[in-house]
């Protein structure tokens, strides 16, 4: 009877005000468990789907076809160190993601919803770093200095946020603005390009840019911001 | 405490704490399924290289078999090429077989290659290359196809890529003045 009146939800016993602040409290729209778990379960996999869909695609500069890129292999550790860094940093806790108490059911969906964060991850580097040449290094190492750098350091779930949103903001600044603007692009011949934009043309060659279409950035802008928003909803644990 | 009141904690508290086992079972089991679709689709995407959404559901065909050529602009393309409009004929074959899979349509554009580019005196290279590239892929498809199209001088692969090999090779029987009674086949 003593335990029950502890956690009288009611209001019997209880001053005036205080009753008056647990009402309120009550009456504030919670999510239900079901909502979390359509939040975790659909929402949260499909954003990461989508990102893994997007952050592979280009569109060709001269007719606007699809182009599927594959992830380099560096796309790969960087993603897995970045899972390190969540894990550390605490953004996903293991242990509330796989547990003996969970049905396997359970677990083998907190291992999908794992495995689609893996792959966007892996996919937003693929989008970041340059295709190749010069600047596929000089990001790359960029990149490697700071996950490297974060792996040692005690971040919290916030920090880490804002770290990897300052991070993805100056990459995308550096490839989509920076090297898109300096790459030539257009459907002239070589020495039309050459008379027409001399110091364009010359950049393209040296770094060996990629042409795409302005759209590419459009786009690649929205799966970035869909990646964030899907870290911002992952839960630490699958289940409160 | 009255019972109703106890009962209603009790109901709250399992809400609260989640125990809807059923549902959440039914979203796990959704989830699951959709990300196993999704990564599925995906793989697809990626592995096929779509260059536009037209060769998404063409390439999807393929995929799971179901894919079949286009009657219709098959035979307004052969159609085109009897009355001896290759680039037209062409054109409607690409319509017909997008993903360059059907060994008849591919015969066809390979043999218009040949009829475009063949010359008395001197062939088309450019064109007869296209032609070879062609008739590869019918026999990549199937080494032992045979058109039964009878208004055709030569109605298998090996007999056009012979003919197309020919007449890119620069070889001494070129200068033979005979070459210049040969007929186009």
């Amino acid at each position: 009877m003593q335990d029950e009146s502890a956690i009288d939800i009611t209001g019997d016993g209880l001053e005036p005000t205080e009753t008056e602040t647990r009402l309120a409290a009550r009456r504030r729209p919670r999510p239900s468990v079901q909502q979390t778990a359509l939040r975790t379960y659909l929402i949260l996999p499909a954003v990461f789907l989508a990102v893994t869909l997007l952050g592979g695609l280009r569109f060709g500069a001269a007719d606007n076809a699809f182009i599927f890129l594959k992830p380099a292999l560096i796309c790969l550790v960087f993603a897995s160190a970045m899972l390190v860094l969540f894990i550390r940093g605490g953004l996903v806790d293991i242990a509330g993601w796989f547990s003996d108490e969970f049905t396997t059911v359970q677990n083998v969906a907190n291992a999908g919803v794992l495995l689609t964060l893996f792959a966007a991850t892996t996919q937003v580097f693929n989008s970041l770093i340059p295709e190749r040449g010069l600047p596929f290094w000089v990001i790359g190492f960029c990149f490697l200095w700071t996950i490297w750098n974060n792996l040692f350091l005690d971040l919290d779930t916030k920090k880490l946020l804002r770290s990897i949103g300052g991070l993805f903001a100056l990459a995308f600044f550096a490839k989509y603005l920076v090297l898109a603007n300096l790459t030539a692009t257009g459907d002239a011949g070589w020495l039309q390009r050459i008379f027409e934009d001399p110091a364009k043309e010359t950049f393209t060659w040296l770094l060996d840019l990629p042409r795409y279409s302005p759209a590419t950035g459009y786009l690649q802008f929205l799966a970035i911001a869909l990646f964030l928003l899907g870290l911002y909803l992952t839960p630490r644990r699958s289940k409160k | 405490m009255p019972n109703g009141n106890r009962d209603q904690k009790k109901y709250k508290l399992v809400e609260d704490e989640g125990i809807i086992p059923m549902k959440e079972k039914y979203i796990h089991i959704l989830s699951i399924t959709g990300v196993v679709c999704g990564f599925v689709f995906i793989t697809f995407l990626y592995w096929a290289e779509p260059r536009s959404l037209a060769e998404v559901t063409s390439k999807g065909q393929v995929a799971i078999g179901t894919y079949s050529i286009d009657k219709a602009e098959f035979d307004r393309g052969v159609t085109a090429f009897r009355a001896e409009d290759f680039v037209g004929a062409r054109a409607a074959f690409d319509r017909a077989d997008p993903e360059k899979r059907d060994a008849a349509t591919q015969f066809y554009v390979a043999y218009s290659f040949y009829r475009q580019g063949w010359g008395r005196v001197s062939s088309d290279d450019k064109l007869f290359a296209q032609g070879v590239a062609a008739v590869d892929r019918v026999i990549a498809i199937d080494p032992n196809y045979r058109s039964a199209d009878a208004a055709l001088v030569m109605r298998t692969p090996t007999e056009i890529k012979t003919e197309l090999d020919e007449g890119l090779k620069l070889t001494p029987s070129d200068l033979n003045p005979l070459k210049l009674i040969k007929e186009r086949k």
